[in-house]
Parts: C-alpha cells; sequence; structure tokens
C-alpha cells in the first residue's frame, strides 16, 4: 500500500510519464481517496501546466540590431589579430 | 541565396559559419536568440541582464566556433553557454538566492487547499505571472537553472542533462525538489489572493 509520502515522491515522475503502470494505477487509487493528496497532486499539475502555458518574452526593441554590432565588433576585433582568447569549452 | 540558409540545418550552418561564412552565424543568431533571451530572462528577471546575457553568449559562442567539435548539438551548446553566463550573472550581483542546502522542499505548505481546479486560462493572469516568476527568483541557483530548462523551455531530462553536465538522476531529483518549492511559493499566493478577495467580499 502506498503511503502519501510516496505518493508526493512520485508525483514528478508520474507526470513526466516515467512510471510503470502498475506504479501509476496504485498512486490512481491513492489519490481517489485520500483528499490531501489529490489537492498535492492536482496543485503540482497545475503549476506545470501554468509555466507551460506562459508566453515566451519578446526581445525588447533594439536587441537584435545591438547584438548584431556587438558580434561585427568582434568579427573586426579578429581580424586585426586582437580577438579575444577563446575560453569556451566545447 | 538568404533563403537557402534558412532550410539548412544547423550542423551545416555551423560548418559554414566555421568557414567564415558570415551570413551563417547571423542565421544561427536568429534562429537562436529569442530563446537564448528567454532562458536567460526567466532565469534572471531583469531584462537589462538577460541582453547582457543574450550578447554574452553569442560572443563566446562566435569565439569559441572554430574550436567546437560537435560532441553536443549547437542547440545544446548555445543552451549550455547560457546557463553558465546567467550563473555566472547571478553569481556576479550576489542576488540573495537560498543554497541548494538550505532548500528543504518538505517545507509544507500552511494549507494546499486545492486551487487546481478549472481551465489553466482563468489562473493565467498577469499576478499570477508576478508570482510565478517570484517562484522562480526564490529558488537556488542550480535549481532555478533545472526548472526554467525543463518546465519552461520545455527541453527533456536527457537535453538538461547534457547541458548542465548532470546526470540524468541529478536532473530529476533538482526538478522535482525545485517543483515542489514553486507549487509552494504558489499556494501561498492563492490562499492569500483568495483570502484578500475573501476580505473584500465581507467589507
Amino acid at each position: 500500500m502506498m503511503s502519501c509520502k510516496d505518493v508526493l515522491d512520485s508525483i514528478s515522475l508520474y507526470l513526466d510519464e516515467e512510471l510503470k503502470q502498475e506504479i501509476k494505477s496504485e498512486i490512481e487509487r491513492h489519490i481517489g481517496k485520500c483528499s490531501d493528496c489529490r489537492a498535492e497532486f492536482d496543485t503540482f499539475h497545475m503549476t506545470l501546466k501554468l509555466y507551460r502555458h506562459s508566453d515566451t518574452p519578446q526581445m525588447p526593441a533594439g536587441c537584435h540590431d545591438r547584438l548584431v554590432k556587438v558580434i561585427e565588433l568582434e568579427k573586426m576585433r579578429a581580424k586585426r589579430g586582437g580577438a579575444e582568447p577563446d575560453t569556451t569549452e566545447v | 541565396m538568404a533563403q537557402d540558409l534558412k532550410t539548412i540545418p544547423d550542423e551545416a550552418l555551423v560548418a559554414r559559419a566555421q568557414e567564415e561564412d558570415e551570413r551563417a552565424f547571423g542565421e544561427l543568431i536568429q534562429r537562436y536568440e529569442t530563446k537564448v533571451y528567454s532562458l536567460a530572462l526567466k532565469m534572471l528577471r531583469n531584462p537589462e541582464d538577460a541582453e547582457d546575457v543574450l550578447q554574452d553568449t553569442f560572443l563566446r559562442a562566435y569565439r569559441g566556433l572554430k574550436s567546437f567539435k560537435g560532441h553536443s548539438t549547437f542547440s545544446t551548446w548555445i543552451y549550455r553557454i547560457t546557463a553558465n553566463s546567467a550563473l555566472m550573472k547571478l553569481r556576479k550581483k550576489q542576488l540573495p538566492t537560498v543554497s541548494i542546502d538550505d532548500a528543504d522542499e518538505r517545507e509544507t505548505p500552511i494549507n494546499i487547499a486545492d486551487w487546481a481546479p478549472g481551465p489553466v486560462e482563468q489562473l493565467l493572469n498577469q499576478e499570477t505571472q508576478e508570482a510565478m516568476a517570484d517562484a522562480i527568483e526564490a529558488l537556488p541557483a542550480e535549481f532555478r537553472q533545472v526548472f526554467v530548462l525543463r518546465d519552461v523551455e520545455g527541453l527533456s531530462n536527457a537535453d538538461v542533462a547534457e547541458i548542465l553536465d548532470l546526470s540524468v538522476a541529478a536532473v530529476k531529483s533538482r526538478l522535482h525538489r525545485a517543483r515542489l518549492k514553486i507549487r509552494n511559493h504558489l499556494a501561498h499566493f492563492f490562499n492569500d489572493t483568495r483570502g484578500r478577495r475573501t476580505m473584500g467580499a465581507r467589507s
């Protein structure tokens, strides 16, 4: 028999569909009977839905142009032989 | 010709950019700048900081392009640079983040009233979006990276693990703890909001 703590610990895996069907069924049976775990489960699920529905922020006006300018300056610097050392991990 | 660039895969674009086809790097910017900006903004919240991270990320990518061997996809690589740059920014600003060790996610909320029934659109107003941003801001930086990449940007656990150089098990563990903290934060917010509405209705 699954405890409330077991259910709480498994909510992420349940929602990410990483549990075997028998465990999923056990969780569903538990939350069918336990109103606290039902609330835990529903609010957890709704939390993820809220973030997944939130808008992708748009870049402010001029942001793209400023970025292109920064890269252009870097190209010019590199051509003059003054490039910054590459420290980027690849 | 510019039209052609739009249809070729990242790997081919990277190869062209490595051969100093400048338009190819421009196309990579076009493809990824919104994603990079979005990730940075969600992690840092401040548009100026997000723009700094955007510029830093593409500068590092440009400088590192020649030595990029394609061991990971360009997408993973650019996300990794972004996540690291944003993390450095957080640390440099010494924003008051909670340490990962202090982040006890089992702090049970006072009362998890079941605020979830109903469509998501009904809850997703401006005030809720502010609370959602507050909730991310209250996370320790290491949890914040995982949560934003996985649950806001929608990447897979495997991709997040590769980007952050963590095991998939570590991603899952941090993700669950981050989600609990976020949910608890929102539970407090919705309890407070409902409390205010109830008080308002009584007065």
